[in-house]
């Protein structure tokens, strides 16, 4: 490359001209939808603006907001929250989902109850997967209750006891979940050439070991993609425990994203929940970043 | 090492059927070559020699050992892919110790063996690469250490050469029959190119649409093919084939176009039964040259000339018919020039003109 700058001619002006104008249509309808409501979030959340309390004005308020976020403990609990969710879910589907892929690989010679399987839970919206758990686990008519009373067992009370609470959003939000990974790691698995698994088997590699030293591996980057998704929507898990518990009993499965809808559309408060709403968008920056910069770093990818 | 028997083979798809019945006895230490056009079979036959796809009847034997039902692992086979199927994700080192390791050898046994097959294949330098790093041909000898390592009874190979360049493809030949002459184990190699078959086999099984055609020598058929699809398989150019008629007192053949020819005295022989009667006759085009005294000398003429240096072949017409001859460099011929020819009909192959069978072929 020469340092020189180089001159454009009058042709790859024009063409840059029109290379711009061809963008200018996109870029203002992102600017519109995802830029300026960012820029405004940001702003909204260095101010107090209250719409209970309108006679109080939109105020410049400094990191108020970010101060009282560290010191609110329901704040907090709904942080601590996430991140179980984070740290239950991501695997749970990772691994459910693997073995779907897994499965759905299989040359079956019907494909269509797999395929059905796999793409159902993903084309649902989640608050009706959401809604369809609850029912599940409703005491006195959900099914899994039905089944303990069929065995002779006590009912149990899976949506108000906090932890059998949590328990049942996370296999909810595994069920829907999974199928999104499955997806991911099925078309990484059909780019595994047959050949590979035909010559460890003739070189004496038994199912397991096909399975450790081919596909595993081979899956890497995939599974780093599935992950990276998942994180981000777990972090962002709203809609599943909106409809099972609505957050309850009392907070106990109450997650951040659900307190900042609480914050500024129950509660009206939208500084604070702008300034909680940065801090969210802020650790998913961070999380994504950390898995970028570890798949870079990763040797095994081709 | 070990012989293999194939007794009756018969693979189907469904109500599809792809190799019908086929019998073929390798010894012990051969080398031995499927070769024919694509979807002859010759791969499927293969693979199911590896345990890849399984039997719908007959048997495979390898040694003693019936392996119709046995897993491929537990057959005692190696085989080299088209597609070298190497694992990107590992070494060479750790791509040519993988069946060591998958069969539960120690560490130090591996690293030695892995270090003997990599002297023999003249890659001790790449063993810390990944495939990613190599040449096709550095890719295929890895494919092959991996074969040898494991020192298995039999070897097979899936037209391994397909994806090389010409001049990597006759290097690799040169190699692969290296392999076979140190180590003497059997081979089973498929190919749908008619010169490795032709320069690595000790014989070689022609298939065509799921049949055996010939398994023999490659003299054998070259010289003595049993049918037309044979004859026209192997040899380069392929031989000419001529449709003639028998003279009735079977002294002659007869090309169209009215040119009659006197059959020297092998040729009337095998003529001999189908007096009267159209034949197809058949003539390497090594036996078509310029007249130098001895028969009768043929009038034709010259239609397309191709120098190639050490020849030069000529496509020539004589009567009715186009033939292909391979004359001396030196022979001067221009296209359009008329030209004294002389064939070498002792030589000549006569096939019947509906099954393609050889009626009786020159020693």
């Amino acid at each position: 490359m020469s340092t020189i700058k180089h001159r454009l001619t009058p042709l790859e002006r024009s063409e840059r001209r029109l290379g711009f104008a061809m963008l200018a249509p996109a870029f203002l309808l992102l600017a519109a939808v995802v830029v300026y409501p960012i820029a405004d979030l940001i702003r909204a959340s260095f101010t107090f603006l209250h719409l209970a309390q309108p006679w109080m004005g939109n105020p410049f308020v400094g990191f108020d907001n970010y101060a009282k976020a560290l010191g609110d403990e329901r704040f907090l609990e709904a942080v601590w929250h996430t991140v179980l969710y984070v740290i239950v879910t991501v695997p749970g589907a990772v691994v459910v989902g693997l073995g779907l892929a897994l499965l759905a690989n299989k040359p079956f010679t019907i494909k269509w109850p797999v395929r059905l399987g796999l793409l159902l839970p993903w084309a649902l919206p989640l608050v009706f997967s959401g809604l369809i758990f609850r029912w599940f686990f409703e005491y006195n008519q959900g099914i899994a209750n039905a089944i303990l009373r069929g065995l002779g067992f006590a009912p149990l009370n899976w949506l108000t006891d906090p932890t059998l609470a949590f328990l049942t959003i996370c296999l909810a939000i595994i069920w829907k979940a999974s199928s999104f990974v499955a997806l991911v790691l099925l078309a990484g698995l059909q780019t595994i050439p047959k050949s590979y698994y035909e010559a460890a088997e003739v070189d004496g590699a038994s199912a397991w070991q096909q399975f450790r030293e081919i596909t595993l591996p081979m899956l890497r980057p995939a599974i780093f993609v599935a992950l990276i998704f998942r994180t981000i929507t777990a972090i962002q898990t709203f809609d599943i425990p909106y409809a099972m518990t609505n957050g309850g009993p009392g907070n106990a499965t109450e997650t951040l994203a659900m307190y900042i809808h609480k914050t500024t559309v129950d509660f009206l408060d939208i500084g604070y929940g702008s300034a909680l709403a940065v801090l969210m968008f802020i650790v998913s920056a961070v999380i994504t970043s950390g898995y970028l910069r570890y798949t870079r770093r990763d040797p095994g990818r081709h | 090492m070990a012989a293999i028997g194939i007794e009756n083979l018969v693979k189907a798809y469904g109500a599809t059927p792809v190799i019908h019945g086929v019998s073929l006895a390798v010894r012990d230490g051969e080398f031995a070559v499927l070769v024919g056009p694509s979807g002859c079979g010759k791969s499927t036959l293969l693979r199911m020699i590896a345990g890849l796809e399984s039997v719908t009847g007959g048997e495979i034997r390898i040694g003693d050992r019936l392996v119709n039902d046995l897993p491929p692992r537990e057959r005692d086979i190696a085989m080299v892919f088209q597609d070298y199927a190497l694992y990107p994700h590992k070494s060479v080192a750790e791509n040519i110790g993988f069946g060591l390791k998958m069969r539960g050898a120690d560490a130090a046994t591996i690293d030695r063996k892995v270090q003997e097959a990599a002297q023999i294949l003249q890659i001790g330098h790449l063993l810390g690469r990944k495939p990613g790093q190599l040449s096709g041909g550095q890719r295929q000898r890895v494919a092959m250490g991996r074969a040898i390592v494991r020192e298995p009874k039999v070897f097979l190979f899936d037209e391994p050469l397909s994806n090389l360049d010409a001049h990597l493809r006759a290097e690799m030949r040169a190699e692969i029959k290296k392999v076979h002459q140190r180590f003497g184990t059997t081979i089973i190699y498929v190919t749908h190119d008619q010169v490795e078959a032709m320069t690595l086999a000790d014989r070689i099984a022609i298939l065509r649409g799921g049949h055996l055609e010939q398994f023999d020598t490659p003299d054998t058929i070259y010289r003595r093919p049993v049918s037309t699809f044979v004859a026209g398989f192997v040899g380069s150019p392929a031989m000419n084939f001529i449709a003639a008629t028998a003279a009735p007192d079977g002294a002659g053949v007869r090309l169209p176009g009215g040119v009659d020819l006197a059959a020297p005295e092998p040729l009337r022989q095998r003529i001999a039964g189908v007096a009267g009667k159209a034949v197809t006759m058949g003539l390497r085009p090594e036996h078509i040259g310029l007249h130098a005294g001895g028969g009768p000398a043929v009038p034709g003429r010259v239609l397309l000339v191709e120098p190639l240096g050490a020849e030069t072949l000529a496509l020539v017409r004589i009567g009715d018919v186009e033939a292909t001859g391979r004359f001396s460099p030196e022979s001067g011929l221009r296209p359009g020039a008329d030209i004294a020819l002389g064939l070498q009909l002792d030589r000549a192959h006569v096939f019947d003109p509906d099954t393609g069978r050889t009626l009786t072929a020159p020693a």
